[in-house]
């Protein structure tokens, strides 16, 4: 880790009943610089901005956090003291990357905020990563149409076609789908040899 | 009169014997102070020696805590020890006195820190460093979480400075070969080394460091210091007289320090123990804790953590190491900043000093401005 992780003015969100483990909670929150609200209703995002979200996994019901599990838009803490597998897959599917075992011990926290935190972040780039996957791998039938009206205007063969094409997309600044789907719409002239 | 048994629990032998030696002679030093003042309550002192061994912590702690009603244990040198003992602390809701420089990253409610986190040895001592002596630096460490922590930051500050790690390298604890260590700082030629080493790997290295200088000038003190963070006057009996001449610790005390309680503290000492007797920020903050574990205990006339914690928390409190303030946030004391410079005469010169500085263990302020958008989430 070549930077300390660091949660100052963070905003976090308890979703638990008040008790000793969660005024101990609250205060080393605290003393990692962070806000603290502590809540036993659902979570509204949008009225309660919250930069991470701690959530009760024992007691914790699914209308009490507004998403599945890889839509966290936050990262998540399961607070869990049962070891009752069907409240650690709650835990799971409402995308927690990290838990603090009850009762609280305050070591466990600042180590908890960093593995959500972490396990957030990989989990927003691998959804952006498949996204974009996903969006190639639909496109892909545009990009062979383009490759076939390539061909025909320039009698090569598939390999000079497709490689016309990544240089048209180069000079363009786009992606190669991008580039395939203006040359089939119509809005980028089939190139001839180049 | 009443009695409160306080632990005491230092290892006296094994790798860190020296430190461990010199906490439980301080600590000693004050019960001794405290018997013979006399006063409306008795400490009366459970002492504890686990030798250097992990797995007697545990033991030792239990006992105190559970059979002898210890409330407040004074003790543990490395975090390891602290780390273990920790959980037996909060079990039977004691309270531990740790009075150790240590890495950070650590504030329970459960342990009262007076020895200086990173922010109170490690940034002030890069502040001074880096503008007088070059930015490009070699990491040395024990293979522990101490060494490991402290070069993490380091190399975490240097980057932010625009500096430069050379190289970076780990010993087990009780190494004593620094052949390779050596042979890599004469490759790499820093213009200072950080020496996170604790114990017998630290006085070879410095021994061997010393060697070095004598047949390559480049490496003497003046031109390429180790620092150290940790050792103190009380190690420097361990160390051949006159090899780590020159080379630079910081600590919050140093036995030099001019000040009037600093004055009256070492005559006190000299009358007991012989002029002799060298005094150290382990041996000056072992005898501090008890004194204030008392004062606190006998106030309250309790010694339940939270009372303790009360008197510590409501105001700061004259101790030999100055007035010190218990942040009720941390539980951690603010601090001042000291970097000696060894002597011929094993002690240290003081070339620097800053005004107590409140502990930050989560860094949480010194390096917050430059982090918030680094983890700061995006919605």
């Amino acid at each position: 880790m070549t930077r300390t992780p660091n949660f100052v003015s963070w905003r976090a969100a308890i979703l638990h009943r008040a008790d000793d483990n969660i005024e101990r909670l609250t205060r080393q929150l605290e003393r990692l610089g962070v806000t603290v609200l502590v809540q036993w209703k659902p979570l509204d995002l949008t009225e309660t901005a919250a930069d991470i979200v701690l959530v009760d996994a024992d007691q914790g019901w699914d209308d009490l956090l507004p998403w599945a599990g890889d839509e966290a838009p936050v990262p998540v803490v399961a607070l869990l003291g049962s070891e009752a597998p069907g409240r650690i897959a709650w835990a799971l599917e409402k995308g927690a990357g990290a838990l603090i075992a009850k009762p609280v011990a305050a070591s466990s926290v600042y180590p908890a905020l960093v593995l959500a935190t972490h396990a957030h972040h990989e989990r927003t780039a691998v959804r952006a990563r498949i996204a974009g996957l996903e969006e190639r791998l639909r496109l892909r039938p545009i990009v062979y149409d383009a490759m076939r009206s390539i061909m025909a205007a320039q009698g090569g063969d598939e390999t000079a076609a497709y490689r016309t094409l990544c240089r048209l997309a180069m000079q363009r600044r786009l992606t190669v789908e991008h580039v395939a789907v203006a040359i089939v719409a119509g809005h980028e002239p089939v190139p001839r040899a180049m | 009169m009443k009695t409160f048994r306080v632990g005491i629990l230092y290892s006296t032998t094994g790798p860190y014997g020296a430190i461990g030696r010199d906490c439980r002679a301080g600590a000693e030093f004050a019960i001794e102070e405290l018997e013979q003042a006399g006063g409306p309550v008795h400490i009366e002192p459970v002492f504890g020696d686990p030798a250097g061994q992990p797995e007697r912590y545990l033991d030792l702690i239990r006992t105190m805590l559970r059979d002898d009603q210890c409330r407040n244990v004074i003790g543990t040198i490395t975090s390891l020890s602290r780390k273990d003992v920790i959980p037996l602390v909060e079990k039977y809701d004691g309270l531990l006195w740790y009075i150790c420089p240590y890495e950070g990253f650590e504030a329970n409610e459960n342990v009262i820190y007076t020895g200086a986190c990173p922010n109170q040895h490690l940034i002030p001592l890069f502040d001074y460093m880096l503008p007088r002596h070059g930015k490009r630096v070699y990491l040395a460490g024990a293979n522990y979480v101490w060494g490991w922590e402290m070069n993490r930051l380091a190399r975490e500050l240097l980057t932010r400075a625009g500096g430069e790690v050379l190289g970076e390298r780990y010993l087990p604890i009780e190494e004593t070969d620094v052949g390779l260590l050596i042979a890599d700082l004469e490759r790499h030629r820093p213009d200072f080394i950080l020496n996170n080493m604790i114990g017998p790997s630290s006085y070879a290295f410095l021994a061997a460091v010393r060697r070095l200088a004598d047949r390559d000038p480049a490496f003497a003190p003046e031109r390429c210091p180790v620092l150290s963070c940790d050792l103190t006057e009380c190690e420097l009996g361990e160390i051949d007289p006159g090899i780590a001449v020159g080379q630079l610790s910081t600590a919050s005390y140093f036995e030099s320090l001019e000040s009037r309680e600093n004055r009256i503290f070492k005559q006190r000492v000299a009358a007991r123990f012989g002029a002799g007797r060298r005094v150290s920020s382990f041996f000056a903050g072992a005898y501090a804790a008890v004194k204030l574990c008392a004062e606190a205990v006998t106030e309250a006339d309790r010694d339940d953590p939270a009372s303790v914690r009360g008197f510590l928390h409501a105001r700061p409190r004259q101790t030999v190491l100055g007035m010190l303030a218990i942040d009720p946030r941390t539980n951690h004391a603010a601090l001042p900043f000291n970097l000696g410079r060894i002597n011929e005469q094993s002690g240290f010169d003081v070339i620097a000093s800053r005004g107590a500085i409140v502990a930050d263990p989560y860094l949480v302020g010194t390096l917050a401005n430059e982090h918030a958008p680094h983890l700061r989430v995006v919605q």
